[in-house]
């Protein structure tokens, strides 16, 4: 991780809390923080229910067949108990990201980047579900917010990150190294100092901050690794940052694969060639989930 | 040619808009996964349904069910699954199929090669399209090579091995006469550059074109010729290890490995997965597409 220079880090501090993010996005990441076993079922739901858009919208999300449940439920506490509490704080999560941030600075275009986000999430807990003992809910919160840097760029230094945009298109390389080379930090690093700032867990801090040199990560190394793979995954299959990066990706002798393997043996036997195809089936479910969200909310760039 | 791609979208996906597709297929889907490779994603997935209704009809079998046991119980199975394959693959094929290919081609593959030190001081590249059918995939990569000759590989000498078991496809394939139906993805500045006007309003592929590339009667199978086929640096099989059983299949994709020259690339189908079938390739994924690498010598990262 890049050390900030203390001027970048003063822009990245006034960045407020603007009226639009949900009054209940930071008592929900305090919940998020608790184990599952100790959050009162009544606490989530009396919190959705202070914002009637967000659980409309979490019900509207939770019916979708990305979740696949028989009969949708109609309140935030049948979701509950249809869905299990995590996976609700994980779609009211999803949900006030959706109005966490002032659509006005969009740099990226926010359906891209919600697209990304919300298919690395996605794509996240399913890889988790590979891994017998690895948290699906915790990934996909990771993988939900690993690359919060990018707003945090759109908000605290829009004019340095639109130039780094357009080199990144231009050369068609990765957004992070055009961030270094035209702005001297990436995303990881202004990410990592907003969740500081939001008293993010501190493994969702690690995955933010290292989600692109999985092996600089002090901590939760198996969680930042996959967030990494499921990233590189995402890009690959679609759901990337909106323009074609010209590379190649061979995850199996990546660093993030080793240090995920170590931890979870079943890695091993993996067939990723499937795996790769069945998130295409997951894609045209992610852009419509998208477009539930945050369609009516945000601009394209 | 790629048979089963994302490149073209469906006139229409019946089972997602009227109703949901039945789970029987999913598991259909599964065998058809595990014999073959072949996977149809749930967007693909009514070609599933739709290979199946022509089979189900033909065998007078009267559900799904029905077939779903016919294809894990009967004495005939594996035959009935070779029927399902080709209802499957049959027709699909066109140039410019699959452009998530052809990208990782120009895009990533192409610039590696041309500043590969060993291939930068023989500029010369051998492609081989292996079960080339009636010509669509040799053509489609002769006339990207020559785009890439006016540029990037300027001065390179291209050869592209041109291979098929069947001699009458080799046949059509030499004469390069495409339809509406073949060039549906075939732009019209590729159209006008590359094609003359043949009978009946189709398209004949130039002679120009058609000098790059070598046709061949080959089986897959016989050991002594693909021992002969070397010195490759890319290798397109794209829907035809799917009709191979484990083991021959395993047998032909270990020479594909060794007619590579280190760093060179093995192409499969867009929906087709090799399985678990040789450790020493490298999987790949390139923007929408993946492939198989032999690594390069020095890469350090050998098998």
């Amino acid at each position: 991780m890049t050390t900030l220079a203390p001027n970048i880090l003063e822009r990245i501090k006034r960045i407020e809390v603007t009226p639009a993010i949900p009054a209940i996005l930071l008592p929900l990441l305090e919940l998020l923080k608790g184990p599952a076993d100790s959050v009162e079922i009544g606490e989530v739901v009396r919190l959705a229910s202070y914002d009637n858009a967000i659980s409309a919208q979490c019900l509207r999300v939770a019916n979708s067949p990305l979740f696949g449940i028989a009969a949708p439920p109609k309140s935030v506490s049948a979701a509950v108990v249809s869905l299990g509490l995590r996976r609700v704080e994980s779609i009211l999560m999803t949900c006030c990201m959706g109005q966490a941030f002032p659509v006005k600075k969009w740099v990226l275009d926010p359906v891209v980047f919600w697209r990304h986000s919300l298919g690395c999430a996605m794509v996240c807990r399913k890889f988790s579900e590979k891994l017998p003992g690895s948290d699906g809910e915790t990934a996909y919160m990771a993988g939900l917010l690993h690359d919060i840097g990018f707003l945090v760029n759109c908000l605290a230094f829009p004019e340095e990150f639109t130039k780094a945009m357009e080199v990144a298109r231009a050369e068609q390389i990765p957004l992070d190294e055009a961030e270094h080379a035209t702005m001297g930090f990436s995303h990881s690093d202004s990410g990592a100092v907003l969740a500081a700032q939001w008293k993010l867990f501190p493994d969702t801090i690690q995955v933010i901050a290292h989600h692109h040199e999985v092996e600089k990560a002090e901590t939760a190394q198996a969680l930042v690794a996959l967030v990494h793979l499921g990233d590189l995954l995402c890009r690959m299959r679609g759901m990337g940052y909106g323009y074609y990066e010209r590379r190649k990706v061979d995850m199996i002798s990546d660093p993030g694969w080793e240090i995920l393997a170590r931890e979870y043996r079943e890695l091993d036997g993996m067939d990723l060639v499937r795996f790769t195809f069945e998130l295409d089936d997951a894609v045209g479910e992610i852009f419509e989930l998208v477009s539930t969200i945050f369609g009516a909310s945000t601009v394209h760039a | 040619m790629t048979i089963i791609t994302q490149t073209t979208s469906p006139p229409s996906s019946p089972f997602k808009a009227i109703e949901p597709v039945d789970p029987l297929y999913r598991q259909i889907r599964d065998i058809v996964y595990k014999v073959s490779g072949i996977y149809n994603t749930d967007e693909k997935l009514y070609l599933l349904v739709d290979g199946c209704a022509k089979r189900i009809k033909e065998l007078k079998l009267r559900s799904a069910r029905e077939y779903l046991d016919h294809l894990t119980a009967h004495p005939n199975r594996d035959g009935e699954l070779r029927h399902l394959l080709n209802e499957l693959t049959i027709g699909e094929t066109c140039l410019f199929r699959s452009m998530p290919q052809i990208d990782a081609l120009r895009k990533v593959i192409l610039p590696e090669f041309a500043a590969d030190k060993t291939r930068q001081s023989m500029k010369r590249l051998r492609i081989w399209s292996a079960g080339c059918s009636t010509g669509e995939e040799p053509y489609t990569l002769a006339m990207t090579m020559m785009e890439e000759g006016e540029g990037l590989l300027k001065g390179w000498k291209i050869e592209i091995v041109a291979t098929d078991l069947n001699d009458r496809s080799v046949e059509a394939s030499k004469a390069g006469i495409y339809g509406d139906y073949g060039l549906r993805n075939t732009t019209d500045y590729y159209k006008r550059k590359y094609f003359v006007a043949a009978e009946s309003k189709k398209l004949q592929v130039k002679p120009e074109v058609k000098k790059l590339i070598t046709f061949n009667r080959l089986n897959l199978s016989e050991d002594a010729k693909m021992l002969f086929m070397k010195g490759m640096d890319l290798i397109f099989c794209c829907n035809v290890l799917i009709y191979f059983d484990g083991p021959s299949k395993a047998k032909v994709v270990d020479h594909f490995f060794g007619n590579l020259n280190f760093g060179g690339y093995f192409f499969l189908g867009t929906s087709e997965s090799l399985l678990k079938l040789n450790d020493a390739f490298h999987l790949v994924h390139f923007p929408g597409t993946i492939a198989y690498w032999k690594p390069s010598l020095n890469s350090g990262r050998l098998g």
